[in-house]
C-alpha cells in the first residue's frame, strides 16, 4: 500500500508544515513536514539526538515550558493551527495527550493519578470519577492488577505498571491524539510487549504518534514511519515501504544498521 | 615515553606496597572525617549539658509564670515567654505569605533575565545585613518615623525583613527539589501552570517547606539584636503584659537574657539569665524536633506514601 493511499483511506488528523524548532541558537528541527493520519500509529525513528523527541513535543506545545525553545511553522489539528495566538495551549494538551519516556506518576494514589485530568477539567462527582478510573484502567490493561489497591501509592507499582498507569491517566482525559516518547525504553521485554499490545488496541479509537529507538518496535506496531537524521525529516512512508523499499540512501543505511 | 611512565605508574599501584599505601590513605581519611563528626556531637552535648546544669536550679512554676522584676530579686519570665510566641506568630503571619509567593514566582514563573537576577541579588544582599543594623533601621522607621514607640508590631516587621530572604530561599529550594517530570505530566494532561503548582508542586514540596518554616521560626524565636531597639526591653505591668494589642512594648525571652546581663540591677541576674537561657534553648531545640516530625508526616500525607 502506498503512503498517500493509506492516508486517504482514513482522515487527516494533524498536518505539520515547515516546522522548525530552535533551542537558543541550536537548530534542532529543520523544515519538517508530516501528515498524521487518524486511527493509525505513526512511528518516528532515527539515531539518538536526531530530533524525534523534539518533533514530538512540538505536537502538543510542550516546548512552551522549555525556556529558550522557539517553534516556527504550523501544526494543524483538525485544520486549526495549534500555534495560532488565539489557541490556548491548555486546550491543545487536553486534546493531544502525552506519555513520557520514563513513567512519571504523581506521588499520589493510583486512583488520584488516573482522575487527575478529569478533576482539573471540573469533574467533582465521586461516582463519575470512580467509573472513569475503572474504564481508563481497563483500557490500559491495568485494572485487574490494581483494582484491590486503588488508594495505595502509585509509586509502589512496578515500572511497567507505572507506565500503563500513565497511559490510563492520559486516556482519562479522553484525548484525540496520544503522543508517546519511547514509552517502553526503560522496561523489560514482558512489560514492553504489554505496552505494544496496548498501542495496537488504542489505535482503534485514537491517533498515536510514537517515538522509538527500536526499529523492530516501529516495524511491529506502526502503520507509518518517519525517519529523522540530524534534525531533518529524511523520509516518510508506510512502515512496510520504509523497511523494505526505502527511497533515500540514508534511510536504507539506518535500517540496515550502518548508523548508531 | 609517556606510555612508559604510565606503565610504571600502574605497576607501582598494583604492587603490594602501593595497595598498602592506598588503603592507609583511605582509612586515615575515614578516621579524620569521623572525628570531625564526633567533634560536632561532643560540642553540642557539652553545650547543652552546661546550660542545663546552670539553668535547671532556676526553673520553677513561679519563675516561668511571674512577671520580671526591675529592682528586687525573684523576678520571673512569664510575659517574656508570651511575647516571644506573640512576636513569632506575628512575624510568620507577615513573612510566610510574602516569602512563599515570591519564591513561587521566582522558581515557577520568572524566566531567566534581568528582573529575576535583580530580585535574587536583592534577596541575597538583604540576607547579609547584620541583624543589629536591621534593628537600627527598625528603630528609625517604626519607632521614630511612624511614631509607634517600642512595639511588638515594629519588632515583628523588622524580623520580617530580616527573614524574608531566607524563607524565600527555602521556598525556592523546596520547589526546585520537585521533579520536573511532575510538572510536565500535569501540563501534558491539560492543567494550567497555577493548577499544576497548586495540585502537584506545592503538595510535593510541603514537607520541605514546613521544615524550612519551622527552622526559621527557631531563628526568629532566638533573635535578639534586631529587637532591642524595636520591640524594646520592657513589658507592661500587671495583666497588660499579656495584651493582644501589637502596639505595646514587648520584650522577648532572648532580649531578656541579654538585658538582665547587660543592663539590669537586680541581685539575682545570674539565676534569671541562666534560667532564661535554658528555656530559650529547650524551645529552639523543640522547634527543630517538631520541624522534622511535622515535615515528614506532611510529606507522607500529601504524597500518599
Amino acid at each position: 500500500m502506498q503512503l498517500i493511499e493509506a492516508q486517504e483511506s482514513t482522515g487527516l488528523k494533524m498536518d505539520v508544515r515547515d516546522l522548525n524548532v530552535f533551542y537558543g541558537s541550536f537548530h534542532a528541527i529543520k523544515d519538517a513536514n508530516l501528515r498524521v493520519t487518524e486511527q493509525m500509529v505513526t512511528a518516528l525513528i532515527g539515531p539518538s539526538g536526531c530530533g524525534k523527541t523534539t518533533f514530538l513535543r512540538a505536537l502538543n506545545r510542550m516546548h512552551d515550558l522549555t525556556p529558550g525553545a522557539n517553534v516556527t511553522g504550523t501544526v494543524s489539528l483538525d485544520g486549526t493551527n495549534i500555534y495560532d495566538s488565539s489557541v490556548d495551549p491548555v486546550v491543545v494538551r487536553h486534546r493531544v495527550g502525552m506519555v513520557f519516556q520514563r513513567a512519571n506518576p504523581f506521588p499520589k494514589s493510583i486512583f488520584e493519578n488516573v482522575v487527575y485530568g478529569p478533576k482539573i477539567h471540573g469533574e467533582r462527582n465521586r461516582d463519575a470519577l470512580l467509573s472513569c478510573a475503572e474504564k481508563s484502567l481497563r483500557r490500559a490493561a491495568l485494572w485487574d492488577e490494581v483494582k484491590d489497591r486503588l488508594f495505595r501509592s502509585a509509586l509502589d507499582l512496578s515500572g511497567g505498571q507505572q507506565q500503563r498507569l500513565c497511559i490510563a491517566r492520559v486516556l482519562a482525559v479522553e484525548p484525540e491524539v496520544i503522543l508517546m516518547d519511547e514509552p517502553a525504553s526503560a522496561l523489560d521485554p514482558i512489560a514492553t510487549s504489554k505496552i505494544e499490545d496496548l498501542i495496537g488496541e488504542l489505535k482503534k479509537d485514537y491517533t498515536v504518534v510514537i517515538v522509538t529507538h527500536s526499529m523492530q518496535q516501529a516495524a511491529r506496531i506502526s502503520d507509518i514511519t518517519a525517519f529523522f537524521l540530524l534534525g531533518d525529516l529524511i523520509e516518510v512512508g508506510t512502515t512496510s515501504e520504509i523497511f523494505t523499499r526505502p527511497k533515500d540512501r540514508r534511510t536504507e543505511d539506518y535500517i540496515t544498521g550502518r548508523y548508531g | 615515553m609517556r606510555d612508559a611512565v604510565l606503565t610504571l605508574e600502574i605497576a607501582r599501584a598494583k604492587s603490594a606496597r602501593g595497595v598498602r599505601h592506598r588503603r592507609f590513605v583511605d582509612r586515615s581519611a575515614t578516621t579524620l572525617l569521623w572525628c570531625a563528626a564526633l567533634a560536632v556531637l561532643a560540642l553540642l552535648t557539652l553545650f547543652v549539658g552546661y546550660i542545663l546544669y546552670l539553668g535547671a536550679p532556676a526553673i520553677s512554676w513561679q519563675f516561668l509564670t511571674s512577671p520580671p522584676s526591675e529592682v528586687s530579686a525573684g523576678g520571673g519570665i512569664g510575659p517574656e515567654i508570651y511575647n516571644s510566641f506573640y512576636i513569632l506568630g506575628l512575624t510568620l503571619l507577615f513573612t510566610v505569605p510574602v516569602a512563599v509567593a515570591a519564591g513561587i514566582y521566582l522558581q515557577e514563573y520568572a524566566r531567566p533575565g534581568a528582573f529575576r537576577t535583580l530580585v535574587q541579588f536583592s534577596a541575597e544582599s538583604l540576607a547579609t545585613v547584620p541583624s543589629i543594623v536591621m534593628g537600627l533601621f527598625g528603630l528609625l522607621v517604626f519607632v521614630y518615623l511612624l511614631r509607634w514607640r517600642f512595639s511588638a508590631i515594629g519588632g515583628a516587621l523588622t524580623l520580617t525583613i530580616l527573614n524574608l530572604p531566607a524563607l524565600m530561599r527555602v521556598t525556592q529550594e523546596a520547589l526546585f527539589s520537585v521533579p520536573q517530570t511532575y510538572r510536565e505530566a500535569s501540563m501534558a494532561l491539560g492543567a494550567t501552570r497555577w493548577g499544576t503548582i497548586w495540585r502537584i508542586v506545592l503538595p510535593s514540596a510541603v514537607g520541605a517547606l514546613t521544615t524550612g518554616v519551622i527552622l526559621i521560626a527557631g531563628r526568629i524565636f532566638g533573635e535578639t539584636a534586631a529587637l532591642i531597639y524595636t520591640a524594646g526591653v520592657s513589658v507592661a505591668a500587671g495583666k497588660g503584659a499579656y495584651d493582644l494589642n501589637p502596639f505595646r512594648p514587648a520584650e522577648t525571652l532572648a532580649v531578656h537574657v541579654w538585658y538582665t546581663h547587660a543592663e539590669s540591677v537586680v541581685p539575682d541576674v545570674a539565676r534569671i539569665g541562666n534560667g532564661s537561657a535554658l528555656v530559650l534553648l529547650v524551645m529552639v531545640l523543640l522547634f527543630n524536633v517538631v520541624a522534622r516530625i511535622v515535615g515528614r508526616s506532611l510529606t507522607r500525607r500529601f504524597t500518599g506514601r
